[in-house]
């Protein structure tokens, strides 16, 4: 009976990893994809004929570094998306906050008004952006960047936190004013730590969004003084060298790693974010 | 530590009625009870004197001065939560210094202090732990020992014992009682849980639908019951309630005629009696019906009688047994039966 048990305990474990192995391999195959065609000569890659057994090459590596500013675009890309994700939690917690605690007129219009934000086609306000950015002395600044990363994400920012802050009981709060702690006493201390994965959610999805950004990019930034990854990509599709399929590669593969790496970092932040805010969101 | 008036309270939401008319004088270390079924206003009416809401209309005064308008960090009551309401991110002793910091006290007298009321709750080996890492009980103990690590001019306790099992409740209750008489501090609690009230208060208000049913000790209350309601809801099983009609001091209903009361109350009275104040007679008692119930519980047995289509408990000896459907007959202690009207629902004495 113990053995039988034993068995088939271990026949569904195996299941278990057989399965989830099979759907890591299935994710996992296209940036691997990217990784060895941005480790392979260009030739190579545009060959009609199959080739099974791939020539290692740093070509487009050091073409991407030495022909290129790949550096500043990484750095801009790094410091628009910190700073907007700064930019959207300053405003998005006390948002929140007052979203989900406060009891006053229009409160559930103004929520939806920000929300409303999301559903308009980005190119509708591109021009009007594009003009009030060039009257403020913005364009080809990383500021603009920053500004325009926050105002996109906002709107959901804002309703991720404040679906988490609606799930904290308000005996919390209650307890806290009676021990003594007034309003922004309470927001600091117990409900930013207690909806902690909440933000680091918001913040995740906020960096994905913000480091795919593409239209308003290419229409702020003029020079590489502002140029992101998403739109360095770009740079590698014409010109006179053609596409280059191996560099665009590379820089995809740079562009999705810092992101992927800060997931890796908070992982079991996020992974209990995602599940409280699916369950009781 | 205070003396705590309410005042024609009131409590409305629009149209909706939670709290009316509520007057009462809690004095200087008395240990209140609110009691009454879920909705009866007796939360309201504790969140109103911690200041978590506002009354619709009466005065909350607190050692003669007026609260109404203070906030409620700055009433000085510490209150326990039903479901305790410690801080998740912070240790437990974080928790119970958390209310020492926001009330300036200095710094060095925190570790004495927590300490102290770490001790009481029997709790010092957990103050390390986070809120997750503890069982119900010791997070009930943790949220009590937040109340009472500072002086508060009150207790406010909102069904604090509801989410432990009974035995731990049993304990528990000993403790909050011992902890209140040893601190000494006014204390106002919340239950729906008659033995608790019955066990821990010096007065017991009993609240139905918003408004104050009777005040009293908890004998008043269980011997002396205003109305039908209070009769009722105190006692487990709770007082047998008979419609029936008073002619010239004689009741009947069908199947009881009970004689030799005050001829006073002529009319549609209800009589009731405690099912401990019913004895199984052999001869002919104030009641007649039939066996409908027959439950033992080791120390005593709990018999049903079906009388027309009334059911009443007695509490009978604990070697009692009859076949269910058989005769029986009921005798009420004359002494302890209680009248009331049936219209009002209020005794008639």
């Amino acid at each position: 009976m113990a053995s039988a048990r034993k068995r088939s305990r271990g026949e569904s474990l195996f299941l278990r990893y057989a399965i989830l192995g099979a759907w890591a391999l299935f994710c996992l195959v296209p940036v691997l994809w990217f990784l060895s065609i941005g480790l392979r000569p260009r030739t190579e890659i545009i060959t009609p004929q199959p080739i099974y057994v791939p020539t290692f090459s740093l070509d487009a590596w050091h073409m991407i570094w030495e022909d290129w500013p790949m550096g500043k675009y990484l750095r801009n890309s790094v410091l628009a998306i910190i700073g907007s994700v700064i930019i959207d939690l300053i405003l998005a917690i006390p948002a929140a906050y007052s979203l989900s605690r406060f009891e006053y007129k229009g409160r559930d219009d103004i929520g939806f008004y920000i929300l409303s934000t999301r559903m308009m086609a980005p190119a509708i306000v591109a021009v009007p952006i594009f003009f009030l950015f060039r009257n403020f002395g913005l364009l080809d600044t990383i500021w603009a960047l920053m500004l325009i990363y926050a105002a996109i994400n906002l709107s959901f920012v804002t309703w991720i936190i404040r679906s988490y802050m609606l799930d904290i009981p308000k005996e919390l709060e209650d307890a806290a004013k009676t021990d003594g702690a007034g309003e922004l006493r309470i927001l600091w201390e117990i409900i930013i730590p207690a909806i902690l994965p909440g933000i680091i959610t918001a913040s995740v999805i906020a960096m994905i969004f913000a480091i795919n950004e593409f239209l308003f990019t290419l229409l702020i930034a003029s020079t590489p003084d502002a140029y992101t990854m998403s739109v360095a990509l770009a740079n590698f599709t014409g010109g006179s060298d053609g596409v280059i399929y191996n560099a665009i590669a590379l820089v995809a593969f740079l562009a999705f790693l810092p992101v992927f790496l800060v997931v890796v970092l908070i992982q079991k932040h996020l992974s209990r974010g995602l599940t409280m805010g699916a369950v009781k969101g | 530590m205070a003396r705590i008036q309410l005042n024609n309270i009131q409590k409305r939401w629009g149209a909706i009625w939670g709290v009316r008319d509520v007057n009462l004088d809690i004095a200087d270390e008395e240990f209140v009870v609110f009691l009454g079924p879920s909705g009866c206003g007796k939360t309201t009416t504790m969140r109103m004197i911690a200041g978590l809401e506002e009354p619709s209309e009466g005065e909350i005064v607190m050692d003669g001065e007026v609260m109404n308008d203070i906030d409620a960090r700055d009433r000085d009551v510490a209150m326990v939560f039903q479901g305790y309401a410690l801080y998740p991110n912070m240790t437990i002793y974080e928790n119970i210094r958390f209310p020492l910091r926001m009330r300036g006290v200095p710094q060095d007298q925190h570790d004495t202090l927590i300490k102290r009321a770490a001790g009481l709750v029997e709790l010092t080996e957990y103050l390390d732990r986070k809120p997750s890492a503890l069982s119900g009980g010791q997070r009930q103990r943790a949220a009590l020992a937040r109340a009472i690590v500072r002086q508060p001019h009150a207790f406010l306790m909102d069904e604090p014992l509801s989410n432990l099992d009974a035995k731990l409740r049993q304990h528990m209750r000993v403790q909050i009682k011992h902890i209140q008489r040893e601190l000494k501090i006014t204390t106002v609690y919340v239950t729906h849980d008659q033995i608790e009230a019955m066990t821990l208060a010096d007065r017991i208000v009993i609240m139905d639908k918003g408004a104050i049913q009777q005040i009293g000790t908890p004998d008043e209350i269980y011997n002396d019951p205003a109305n039908t309601f209070v009769a009722n809801f105190i006692g487990a099983p709770p007082m047998n309630l008979i419609a029936g009609v008073m002619e010239q001091g004689t009741f009947t209903a069908p199947g009881v005629r009970v004689d030799g009361l005050p001829a006073k109350h002529d009319g549609k009275v209800t009589l009731g009696v405690r099912p401990e104040d019913c004895t199984v007679t052999a001869d002919a008692g104030h009641l007649t019906g039939i066996v409908y119930g027959v439950e033992p519980t080791g120390d005593m047995t709990y018999l049903t009688i079906k009388a027309d289509d009334k059911l009443i408990e007695v509490k009978a000896h604990r070697d009692y047994r009859a076949d269910l459907n058989s005769d029986a007959s009921v005798g009420f202690d004359p002494k302890r039966i209680y009248l009331f009207d049936t219209a009002s629902g209020q005794r008639l004495r």
